[in-house]
């Protein structure tokens, strides 16, 4: 019964924020992933017992596929839905390549996930360092990421930066990305 | 790197979501693939006689795969996100076959005892089912990719599903060079070969299907 009432709040919390989020509203979106990257360290924890420092760049690889994936969201149905889908699936992947298959069985089903969540504070490092990963993506896509994703630059002005044309910057963006999440698997 | 840096990259000039995501890898693959096996078709099995398109055996196969193709491709673009309605597109491809069959049935219940075996082997049961499949195989790699670039969660489905989008279309391609009349021999044959190509998607989905 909490457990639903919490599933609820986080839908209800969430939904609007994303909805706003979806049609390109940039603050709306990093409160979204805030929502949601707090959800995910609750469900990935209750669920990664046995390794629990892969959790948190397990909650990174999940918001990489929900932004990579973000026009596979349905308006009509549950945002959290959505979420714990997409993370249930990395989940799954990630015991597969730890050919852990019978760890999936949720031994700890009884218990809220509010229970493990307070742990840990706000200060989430993860063990694998994204940012030296980034390093190794080719040329152009480093570079687009770089100037749009970390200095800020708007597709416009990494554009004259570059030379690319614009729709280029945010192509190389979106494969380095797709990249990343091949590297981030290993 | 700290989840709150991420979540900043991320979110920094995200721009809308994309539109259509799921058709725009959807639909062209498919168009492709139905242009591949009608071509293919054509070109090395040859057309049937022009005469034949005033019958309606033609039509039957081309509205059978074709409406096979409509479902499953419904399906296949739900199955492609991680959570979406199922049920309605799940009940009009099982809806497609379900009619296909009770034609077939009726066919060859209409048919004189002695003839219906004939009428049911036609002269090409042999090879109708491999060529489906073989024509609706660039259409299962295409779908699968295009499946691959999206969020599917249940691979299993989802390339069964892809698999019997592929078969349709394969089989598409083959009622252009099909001179069986029966709709006995549709309802088994042509079925079995879309089947096929659903199996052999199944078989493959969880392979491909990772991301």
């Amino acid at each position: 019964m909490v457990d639903s009432a919490k599933h609820f709040d986080f839908e209800t919390g969430l939904k609007p924020i994303w909805l706003r989020a979806q049609t390109g509203d940039e603050a709306a979106y990093r409160e979204a992933l805030r929502l949601i990257a707090n959800r995910l360290r609750a469900y990935l924890r209750r669920r990664m017992q046995s390794l629990p420092d892969d959790v948190e760049d397990l909650v990174q690889e999940t918001l990489l596929a929900l932004h990579l994936q973000r026009g596979t969201y349905d308006p009509a149905l549950p945002v959290s839905a959505w979420v714990l889908a997409v993370a249930r699936h990395k989940l799954i992947d990630l015991w597969r390549r730890r050919g852990r298959q019978d760890a999936l069985h949720d031994v700890l089903d009884d218990f809220g996930d509010g229970q493990l969540v307070a742990e840990g504070g706000n200060d989430h490092e993860a063990r694998r360092d994204l940012g030296r990963l980034l390093d190794s993506l080719p040329e152009a896509q480093r570079l687009a990421i770089r100037l749009t994703k970390v200095e800020g630059l708007s597709v416009a002005e990494a554009s004259q930066r570059t030379g690319a044309s614009e729709s280029a910057i945010k192509v190389q963006v979106h494969r380095g990305l797709k990249r990343l999440m091949a590297l981030v698997k290993g | 790197m700290k989840t709150e840096t991420w979540i900043d990259m991320l979110a920094q000039g995200a721009g809308p979501a994309p539109h259509g995501q799921v058709m725009r890898r959807l639909v062209p693959v498919a168009l492709l693939g139905l242009l591949f096996s009608a071509a293919v078709s054509l070109a090395v099995l040859g057309p049937v006689p022009a005469a034949m398109f005033q019958t309606p055996v033609p039509w039957m196969k081309l509205a059978y795969a074709g409406a096979l193709a409509g479902a499953a491709g419904w399906l296949s673009a739900g199955l492609a996100r991680p959570v979406a309605r199922l049920r309605t597109p799940t009940h009009a491809v099982l809806a497609v076959f379900a009619v296909m069959t009770l034609l077939g049935g009726l066919a060859w219940w209409l048919t004189p005892t002695d003839d219906r075996l004939v009428d049911l082997m036609g002269h090409s049961w042999s090879t109708c089912p491999v060529s489906v499949l073989l024509l609706s195989l660039p259409s299962l790699a295409g779908g699968l990719w295009a499946l691959r670039g999206l969020a599917p969660t249940r691979p299993r489905a989802a390339g069964l599903v892809v698999g019997l989008l592929a078969g349709a279309l394969g089989a598409m391609g083959y009622a252009l060079a099909c001179v069986e009349t029966s709709p006995a021999f549709v309802a088994l044959w042509y079925t079995l070969g879309m089947v096929l190509s659903g199996a052999l998607g199944a078989w493959l989905g969880p392979r491909v299907l990772r991301w």
